[in-house]
């Protein structure tokens, strides 16, 4: 009787220890529960379509979902204040992309780099100047040349004060070219402002407005960097025109609260360079001509995304 | 004629036992999402999207379509029952809708209801089908000023509709407007109202506002009061409108249809501006305006038509411009894109047979949505037997569930709890909480488009005047204040010359 009790118990301890190894080990496990991707912007814009695409991958590199949230606005700060203040533990990351970084040099938003543990840069691109098809503007010379004796009449729509759309239009107007800058916090609203003809031009990078380039609904005048676009080689580089306006590339990265423990970052960084070589993102990123020209491990990330904001804030100090 | 080919094309395709059986299944999610206190059309559309990653752009078009068609008419389902809106676009619904509940023609309400969204939903997508090219150009030549213009008239028509006096539901508009310019500035990123708190920082959701005014404020008060929801459908006579009765309402019909067409076009706006402004103008154009409140058709035909007319308009700019106008339709934008398909005016062009299958099967929702809405109404109608405590449980639950789901943030919760305790406090004390959620929703919007017409036009305040589409509009709002105003001020003048005169 008692040696029966007896074997029964140790059946009872053994299956307890069992379930309990099992739990730590779950408990170590990561990801093993859904992983929030917080996209900074509204929907319907670049990031929002980074996130919904690296939400699919995900899922497929790490077998959990990977739902998204957009929480828009103040330049994607409103977003990022929600990765900070949820736990550090590796289940809210959130698109952190060169407007928002551009956006604390200028002094906006609480937020700053050393905040966020940067996982992965995962597209990057120039931006161009693009107006509407029916605009008097055939190049960028032409626009130049009006704003020059029109000062502050022409306007652009850029997403934001203080981004570097904002910086570019700066730059311009300490050269005595002076643009107004008309910011948008909604995408869909900054293209249909510019494409219905109520801005003169747009500050953008081109796989955003793709569809209204390829219906000839916007054309471009020039691209902010030292070579031309291979996509637009008709299109003058900023460089050859005499502007040094070219090290503002707009880029996407995926990023965490710097509090999260590394070997979560480095899981998760694996996974979405893993992604980046995916043939369905090749496929994606060559249609919004974004992609990324280098693969960074997540050390390499924090340094470039550190030394943008770097640069942003020696552009501006040179404006004051 | 080259258009009703194509749409007969359209109906052919959209006939297939497939793309019918998934725009019914979208449209049965629709209608249950909508109805539920807590979880809106635009959550259900949220949580479908990764579902439509497995379809046809096609499948996944006409599965959000349903949804999109159904939910906006579900909202309403609760509001007429017990007094909660589902959606934000239902909350007009509920001031007529409701009281007729209460007198026992829940059936009848709800009829009207159904019919009217039938009306304003087929309006819509047969002006998607027909003149979409057209209007998206109209479209367009909306800038920030007429943006601004349209949701000033969105706040004014709060003032004419109110029941009660209009300098309280201003007090009631500006606490509205205040609570949501919590959070991060637009335009410059600074902090505001937030008090040093973050969370506070993400800015107050206006879903989630509502929610807590108005499902846990019910809630409350239905328990505090102990009065049963049952008590007013006891004596459901199961009557339902004759065709005379649906033909008498046309002109609401028509006017809702007309306004929320109108107003779904213009990006932003969407179908809650939409039925706030067509129950306001139906008030003033109504012969029976000032019974409205106490349960008239014509008070809940007209915003009911103009919210289901806003979805197939609100289409037309996300069709043929690529330009998502709401929190919907910028879900669909998310489903085509993701799916490598990019609207705009090459889609007429490229993807004609797809086009026209979704227009035909957006016609066909609307039709079955009286089948639809019919079905989970009778559904919804037993609910209603339930103890009040129970189903104020199960309301709680869904509320919690809802707030939550807005933005998956749990301090999303907490404010939605702290909104049920002053909901319940405004329901004790009569003072008007529908003009604060108004405030709450278009206070933000009005505020972007403001500054950004300003950043447009040199900070020239007149342009709001100066421009003919923008001018128009406020022309209207200015003629609403005055119109909802003068009963008021000619009884005050009226009260002053007859105390003057008897001073005499």
């Amino acid at each position: 009787m008692t040696s029966r009790r007896f074997s029964k118990m140790a059946v009872l301890a053994a299956a307890l220890t069992l379930t309990a190894t099992t739990l730590t080990q779950a408990q170590e496990k990561y990801p093993s529960r859904p992983v929030d991707i917080v996209v900074t912007f509204g929907p319907g814009g670049g990031a929002d379509a980074m996130g919904r695409k690296m939400s699919l991958l995900l899922e497929k590199q790490l077998g959990v979902p990977f739902p998204v949230s957009n929480v828009g606005g103040a330049s994607g700060n409103a977003g990022l204040t929600k990765v900070l203040t949820a736990a550090p533990d590796g289940y809210t990351v959130a698109t952190l992309i060169a407007l928002t970084v551009s956006s604390w040099a200028s002094g906006l938003g609480s937020a700053k780099v050393e905040d966020f543990a940067i996982v992965a840069v995962t597209q990057d691109s120039p931006s161009l100047l693009f107006v509407p098809r029916d605009s008097p503007f055939k190049t960028f010379k032409d626009l130049l040349e009006f704003s020059k004796s029109n000062p502050g009449k022409l306007k652009v729509a850029t997403s934001g004060y203080g981004t570097q759309d904002d910086i570019t239009l700066k730059y311009f107007s300490a050269r005595g070219y002076k643009l107004t800058n008309v910011p948008f916090a909604k995408p869909a609203e900054r293209y249909a402002s510019t494409v219905g003809m109520h801005t003169d031009a747009i500050y953008e990078e081109p796989g955003d407005v793709a569809p209204f380039l390829a219906a000839g609904q916007l054309r471009p005048l020039v691209v902010f960097d030292d070579e031309r676009h291979p996509a637009f080689r008709s299109t003058p580089a900023s460089k050859e025109l005499g502007f040094e306006i070219s090290d503002l590339p707009n880029f996407r990265t995926i990023a965490v609260s710097a509090k999260t423990p590394p070997d979560k970052i480095k899981k998760l960084a694996d996974a979405v360079n893993a992604a980046l070589d995916t043939p369905e993102w090749k496929k994606f990123c060559s249609a919004t001509y974004t992609c990324a020209s280098h693969r960074y491990t997540p050390a390499q990330a924090q340094t470039y995304v550190k030394a943008f904001q770097d640069k942003v804030k020696g552009y501006l100090a040179t404006f004051r | 004629m080259d258009i009703v080919v194509n749409l007969f094309h359209g109906l052919l395709t959209a006939l297939q036992p497939s793309n019918f059986g998934t725009m019914l299944i979208g449209l049965a999610v629709g209608v249950v999402a909508g109805a539920l206190p807590g979880i809106s059309f635009v959550n259900a559309m949220a949580m479908a999207l990764p579902f439509t990653y497995l379809m046809t752009p096609l499948s996944a078009m006409v599965f959000l379509g349903g949804i999109y068609a159904g939910g906006v008419f579900g909202g309403s389902i609760s509001s007429i029952l017990i007094n909660i809106p589902g959606t934000p676009a239902s909350l007009p619904s509920c001031w007529d809708g409701f009281p007729m509940t209460r007198r026992g023609e829940a059936a009848r309400a709800l009829t009207l209801a159904i019919a009217a969204s039938a009306t304003g939903g087929l309006a819509s997508a047969l002006l998607l089908s027909f003149a979409a090219p057209p209007f998206a150009r109209l479209a367009l030549a909306f800038d920030q000023p007429e943006f601004f213009a349209a949701t000033f008239l969105g706040l004014v028509s709060i003032i004419a509709i109110a029941k009660s006096t209009p300098w309280i539901s201003l007090v009631s508009l500006f606490c509205g407007i205040v609570v949501g310019s919590v959070g991060v500035d637009p335009l410059y990123g600074l902090p505001r109202l937030t008090f040093g708190i973050r969370s506070l920082q993400n800015g107050i959701n206006f879903v989630v506002v509502m929610i807590g005014l108005f499902a846990l404020g019910e809630v409350l008060e239905m328990l505090g009061q102990r009065h049963h929801l049952q008590g007013a459908t006891n004596k459901v006579r199961m009557r339902f409108p004759s065709v005379r009765e649906l033909w008498a309402l046309k002109g609401a019909a028509a006017r809702g249809t007309g306004i929320g067409c109108m107003i779904g076009m213009i990006p932003g706006a969407g179908a809650t501006v939409g039925a706030v402004i067509a129950y306001g103008v139906e008030k003033q154009a109504s012969p029976r305006g000032a019974e409205f409140g106490t349960g008239v058709e014509a008070g809940l035909v007209a915003p009911e038509a103009a919210k289901n007319a806003t979805t197939g308009a609100a289409m037309i700019p996300l069709l043929t411009l690529g330009i998502p106008g709401s929190a919907a339709t910028a879900i669909m934008l998310a489903a085509l894109v993701l799916h490598g398909v990019t609207p705009g005016p090459l889609l007429f062009a490229a993807q004609t047979d797809m086009l026209y299958t979704i227009f035909a099967s957006l016609l066909l929702a609307n039709l079955c949505m009286i089948g639809a809405g019919v079905v989970v109404a009778r559904g919804f109608a037993s609910l209603m037997r339930v103890p009040p405590t129970i189903l104020g449980a199960f309301i709680v639950v869904l509320s919690v569930v809802g707030a939550f789901g807005v933005r998956n943030n749990i301090a999303d919760v907490y404010i939605c709890l702290s909104f049920g305790v002053i909901g319940y406090l405004m329901k004790r004390y009569d003072f008007p909480s529908a003009p604060l959620v108004l405030g709450v929703i278009l206070g933000p919007l009005a505020e972007r488009y403001f500054m950004t017409s300003l950043a447009n036009y040199d900070n020239n305040l007149t342009i709001f005047f100066t421009r003919p589409i923008s001018a128009t509009i406020l022309g209207f709002a200015s003629l609403f204040v005055l119109w909802a105003l003068i009963p008021d001020i000619k009884g005050k003048v009226l009260r002053l010359l007859s105390g003057r005169t008897r001073a005499r």
